[in-house]
């Protein structure tokens, strides 16, 4: 007589159904929620890997959101700073028509008063806010910086500070959100308000037109050469976007080859312990239905 | 010389020999579904020859008893594997429910509260002075240390849970060791008796549920009982005696501790449920436990001494922003997840400006917000080592399921060897039955043939 054969194999069957149930689980588990790994023991290794990617992802996310802010605000910062350069090309063009000798002193009062207004608008615009800051205050968002002061020889006081705030646009990578109000119109040599003080003055006396108006002139100069730093932080804001929104989608992808489930993969795994399933319930059923002693009568 | 009547009474041996197989066969076909039953085998013997002077006449058979076919190194290897098996499913159990703590992978787990704290931070340094912004910074902190605490309480839910089984299992260990003293006492008390056999099958089935409580070595004493210890020589069961583990509080953990005859035993446990239980209670999950504890800690700390070298929107030095760690002794963070709160509930008092750096500075909010970057717990950031807590967790259980996994396979195996030796097979039993059962009635036909012998006689002689 050969080996005794094990006479229970519903041990063997159990085993096997629970085995090819497992599988189907964890198949319709990958397809439902489309994850692979659905907790650290199912790859922890991956799982790592996923904590640094989100907070990566976070992080280039509140790099995007950084840049979008300031982006809204230097945009308004350069728009009226054009203004502020149309504004004194205006200034310009008026002591230039001051200067040219065919005025009475009615003519050039009247040329007086518009430069005198002109200086106002641009106190305006050195006063402008975005989203509740201001944007020329230093880092004094909160308090007007260029405030109308008789004791000032301009006529204007700032009161802002020179701070300079960063933000970051990427790892280790700070931008500069503002230029102090003090630096961009009184700016000693190039004060914006002095100018056209001295040129209202001038047209006011007759005197000195043409040394005012280069003065204007100056100051036109110098806002127009600060306003680079606008347009090139705009530029590398641009260019940081591009490369955040790259590194987002790279984010994304290695997060769906960390965890994602192949679905293709994921339905050929279900199916085939299904019918893994099929077969040992079939099976299963058939087992010791029978013995000898059926036959015995 | 022989008789009739020798030949009378082999026969009737025979009838009581094949009715003692066919007992046995009944036995094994009724207990076919009884667990820890091992099949028996009729004792049939030849009887000793009749001597009568020169030649030697066979008389019969003799049925000497019952046999229970089982293989004690099988029983003794499925007892080990069961113990291993009963460990490891239930240190896998217990961490499943600690893994399920840390389910980044399903949105679950710290990860997301520490950037969202983080990126809070990178908002104020867009708009230092804004309140709602600050008030933000304040929510996503308060988010953290909710987080923290929830994870360290559960943490300590699981723990108790499984302080509450500690209990239990200790008293079903009782339970069983008082049951293998009361049949040592009875095995040694009729020893190889057909009472016997269904005593060691009882016994062996009480030391396969034993086995997958603790683990145990058991040896086999002259009279059939069993002395049980543990693997580490903790005794259970000498003779008809058991002595039984109690549980005591551990003051300094506040959880049950495993005694045995007064001395703390708690440590000394290898295999079984017990062993399980104590591993992920005492080791596992503190472990968890004090990582957790360094990473809010860390994050507490470098917070907190950012925030002191800033100033706040009115102007003033900044203050703690989260209530500081309280060691409770030196150099130990216990506690410090738990108990993690902000101390601060005032929007303005969030130190984002640099020490006089004036109300619209950012740079201190920045530095916050950098602290993400920084080494702050053992020397990595806290994204870092929150990412290595969470991969050890998913490490052991992975390993230890594998394992498991294993070493079910063997146990299925040996369990089936065990059945090939000791199961009862129907078809073999009916076969048995047919073989009986014609011997018997080949016997009865031997006694009516010397029935009818003996009248034959009876009536010559009249």
């Amino acid at each position: 007589m050969g080996m005794r054969i094990n006479p229970d194999p519903t041990r063997d069957m159990l085993a096997g159904l629970q085995q090819d149930r497992q599988q189907a689980d964890q198949a319709i588990q990958e397809l439902s929620t489309g994850r692979k790994v659905n907790q650290p023991s199912d790859n922890p290794a991956a799982v790592a890997g996923l904590i640094v990617n989100n907070a990566q992802t976070s992080a280039v996310n509140s790099y995007l959101q950084n840049i979008s802010t300031l982006q809204g605000s230097l945009q308004e910062a350069d728009s009226t700073l054009n203004s502020v350069v149309t504004s004194l090309s205006q200034a310009i063009s008026l002591g230039v028509e001051g200067a040219n000798g065919t005025n009475n002193q009615t003519d050039l009062n009247a040329l007086a008063q518009e430069v005198n207004g002109i200086q106002q608008q641009i106190l305006g615009y050195a006063n402008d806010s975005f989203e509740g800051n201001y944007l020329f205050a230093g880092t004094d968002l909160k308090t007007q910086p260029f405030v109308a002061d008789d004791s000032s020889t301009s006529g204007v006081s700032y009161v802002g500070n020179s701070g300079v705030n960063s933000i970051e646009i990427g790892s280790g990578q700070a931008v500069p959100t503002n230029v102090p109000g003090s630096q961009l119109f009184t700016a000693s040599g190039a004060d914006v308000f002095q100018a056209l003080a001295d040129l209202t003055s001038a047209l006011q006396s007759g005197n000195n037109i043409p040394a005012a108006e280069s003065e204007v002139q100056n100051a036109f100069n110098y806002i127009n050469a600060q306003r680079t730093f606008y347009g090139t932080t705009l530029d590398r804001l641009n260019t940081a976007t591009s490369f955040l929104n790259q590194e987002s989608t790279q984010l994304s992808t290695e997060q769906n080859n960390l965890v994602g489930a192949d679905m293709a993969t994921a339905a050929s795994q279900l199916t085939q312990a299904e019918t893994a399933l099929d077969a040992s319930l079939a099976a299963g059923g058939k087992i010791s239905q029978q013995s000898l002693l059926d036959y015995l009568t | 010389m022989s008789s009739l009547f020798g030949a009378l009474s082999i026969a009737v041996r025979s009838l009581y020999a094949q009715e003692g197989a066919l007992d046995t066969t009944s036995n094994n076909i009724a207990n076919v579904n009884t667990p820890g039953y091992s099949r028996e085998i009729p004792i049939l013997d030849e009887a000793a020859p009749l001597n009568t002077g020169q030649i030697a006449i066979g008389n019969g058979v003799d049925f000497d008893g019952v046999q229970s076919v089982r293989d004690n190194i099988l029983d003794l290897q499925i007892d080990q594997q069961t113990q291993q098996q009963n460990q490891l499913q239930t240190y896998v159990n217990s961490m499943n429910q600690v893994q399920s703590l840390f389910n980044d992978a399903s949105g679950g787990g710290l990860s997301s509260a520490i950037n969202q704290f983080f990126s809070s931070f990178q908002q104020l340094a867009g708009n230092p002075t804004d309140i709602p912004t600050r008030q933000a910074v304040l929510s996503a902190g308060q988010d953290l240390a909710s987080e923290f605490q929830q994870t360290g309480q559960q943490l300590l839910t699981i723990q108790q849970g499984l302080d509450q089984q500690v209990t239990q299992t200790v008293n079903q260990i009782n339970t069983d060791t008082a049951q293998l003293a009361t049949l040592n006492e009875q095995i040694s008390s009729q020893p190889n008796s057909e009472q016997a056999n269904m005593l060691e099958d009882q016994q062996y089935q009480v030391l396969n549920n034993l086995s997958q409580l603790v683990d145990v070595a058991a040896t086999q004493t002259n009279s059939g009982g069993l002395t049980i210890t543990t693997g580490n020589g903790v005794a259970l069961v000498s003779s008809d005696q058991s002595f039984a583990l109690s549980t005591a509080t551990n003051p300094s953990t506040g959880f049950q501790d495993v005694f045995s005859q007064g001395s703390d035993v708690s440590s000394s446990f290898t295999g079984g449920q017990l062993a399980g239980l104590l591993e992920a209670r005492d080791q596992a999950i503190p472990a968890v436990q004090s990582n957790l504890d360094n990473l809010a800690a860390g994050i507490i700390n470098a917070v907190n001494s950012q925030s002191l070298k800033g100033d706040d929107l009115n102007g003033n030095p900044g203050g703690d922003f989260f209530q500081p760690v309280v060691q409770p002794s030196p150099g130990s963070n216990a506690g410090a997840a738990e108990n993690m709160a902000m101390a601060i509930t005032d929007p303005t008092l969030i130190a984002a400006a640099a020490s006089g750096g004036g109300q619209g500075d950012n740079s201190n909010a920045l530095a916050l917000a950098n602290i993400q970057n920084n080494p702050i717990v053992n020397g990595e950031t806290a994204t870092d080592y929150y990412a290595d807590l969470v991969s050890t967790v998913g490490n052991d259980v992975e390993s230890a399921t594998d394992e498991q996994e294993s070493v079910g396979l063997v146990l299925t195996q040996l369990q089936n060897q065990q059945s090939n030796t000791s199961g009862v097979s129907l078809d073999e039993e009916a076969a048995n039955l047919i073989l009986y059962q014609r011997a018997y009635e080949a016997a009865a036909e031997v006694v009516a043939a010397i029935n009818n012998l003996s009248n034959d006689i009876l009536q010559t002689v009249q």
